[in-house]
């Protein structure tokens, strides 16, 4: 039996072979990386891109990948190992565009990248955009990615 | 249009008993508060009524998001500590938890979440009026949040045979999930809800949250503002995922309301980045 983690809106969780890691999606960026070889790896479900002051890292792109990949090398991971997979930052359907808040799912896709981008990750596959909700399994046996979206499931195995 | 769907729609929505209950005793309640000569001691009278959900609402009342930090042992005593509002609000809370904490299948929502969303966005919808300094309205924005997704639980199961026919609809069409919903079924669950609501024997400010919480520009005049609270609070609560089930983001948010409201750009960025906060005092409910 694999032993599932539920990751909340703005955590932070790591795990090892055969946990599971799941978390839920609207705009939001789940930041899945992976060590192919110890089988380790680890879930950030942030909630904005940019990390602003007194926040928890753990909420922001920019600044949950850092504390992600320094969780994961702690627990003896090696960064040249590591693949990372995102999900996450659907919009809503209809809004005005000069809105903010509007922009938020695409801005925390980008982010994501350029924060995996800086720490030399490179992403594998990605699964973001779009109107729907998410539902993501993490399976830390083989670094494969669940996304349930629109009742309907996708697998992505590449690590 | 599936024909078959919506005479049985037609049939449940006409047959009262079909739909859920509640215990009577919250229809009461909440008619009582709405009147602004209510007197106390009859209101608690006819709480003391209902045993379970006295037993229930005394705990919730000295829970961490409605305890005032004295202990509260009775009826009369919550409703001079707390206010006949808020002890409003914690019987709604109480009593519709049986209908809406459970798997609602055909928007994918296991157990808990639309439970969970539903009182996120009531306590965000809140949180907006409280901000708007429209305190009067506070705790109406709190209760239509609770029930403003009640529909879903009738609709599920007639969603999960046609889910494709109204994501297709809503893909081809440019329209959104609740508007293919009355394309294809012949009612969406804003509707549904408001039967829902008519046989609870709610209040109309209620009736119009649940009715028009997608489309608040629709709403009556009088009623916009409160249902914007609702509106705006879903629509963050969805953006962060919470219960956000096969409909996704399918929705409008709309700028009308937002514009009503005076909510500025950089507010709505905050109450979304505060979604966690939110989350916490949920907790201390569910
Ligand atoms: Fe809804
Ligand atoms: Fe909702």
């Amino acid at each position: 039996m694999n032993t599932l983690i539920n990751v909340g809106v703005a955590r932070l969780e790591v795990g090892s072979n055969p946990a599971v890691l799941r978390t839920i999606l609207g705009s939001c960026v789940g930041i899945c990386i992976y060590d192919r070889i110890k089988k380790i790896g680890g879930l950030a479900h942030i909630l904005l891109p940019n990390w602003v002051k007194d926040g928890v890292k753990e909420k922001y792109a920019d600044t949950a990948v850092p504390l992600l990949i320094a969780q994961l090398l702690k627990m003896g991971c090696t960064r040249e190992f590591m693949s990372a997979k995102i999900a996450g930052g659907a919009s809503m359907f209809k809004f005005q565009s000069n809105m903010a808040l509007g922009q938020i799912g695409q801005r925390n896709v980008e982010m994501s990248r350029q924060a995996l981008q800086e720490k030399g990750i490179p992403i594998v596959a990605e699964d973001v955009g779009g109107n729907v909700g998410r539902v993501i399994d993490f399976f830390l046996e083989d670094g494969r990615m669940k996304v349930k979206a629109a009742g309907e499931e996708k697998l992505y195995y590449k690590v | 249009m599936h024909i078959s769907i919506k005479e049985r729609l037609d049939s449940i929505i006409s047959n009262l008993d079909q739909l859920p209950s509640i215990p009577d005793v919250v229809g009461k309640v909440i008619n009582m508060v709405n009147d602004p000569n209510v007197d106390f001691k009859s209101v608690a009278q006819e709480i003391s009524r209902d045993q379970a959900i006295t037993t229930n609402l005394l705990k919730l009342c000295n829970s961490a998001y409605f305890s005032k930090g004295k202990e509260i042992t009775s009826l009369d005593r919550a409703i001079v500590t707390l206010g006949i509002k808020e002890v409003k609000d914690a019987i709604m809370v109480v009593a519709t938890k049986a209908v809406l904490n459970r798997a609602i299948l055909g928007y994918d929502l296991a157990k808990g979440m639309l439970w969970e969303h539903d009182l996120a966005v009531a306590v965000l919808a809140k949180n907006i009026a409280m901000m708007k300094k429209d305190r009067a309205n506070a705790d109406i924005a709190f209760t239509g949040g609770i029930i403003h997704d009640v529909g879903k639980t009738v609709l599920a199961i007639f969603v999960q045979n046609v889910f494709k026919d109204i994501l297709a609809r809503v893909e081809s069409g440019g329209v959104s999930f609740q508007q293919a919903e009355r394309e294809i079924m012949g009612y969406d669950h804003q509707e549904v809800g408001e039967r829902i609501l008519a046989k609870w024997k709610f209040p109309e400010v209620l009736k119009y949250i649940v009715r028009y919480h997608h489309e608040p520009e629709q709403a009556p005049k009088e009623a916009r503002k409160i249902v914007s609270y609702v509106h705006v609070a879903n629509s963050i609560c969805l953006m962060a995922g919470i219960g956000i089930g096969s409909d996704g983001l399918y929705h409008e948010l709309s700028e009308r309301a937002i514009t009503l409201l005076g909510v500025t750009d950089e507010e709505l960025n905050q109450l979304y980045s505060d979604v966690p906060e939110v989350l916490k005092h949920v907790q201390g409910l569910s």
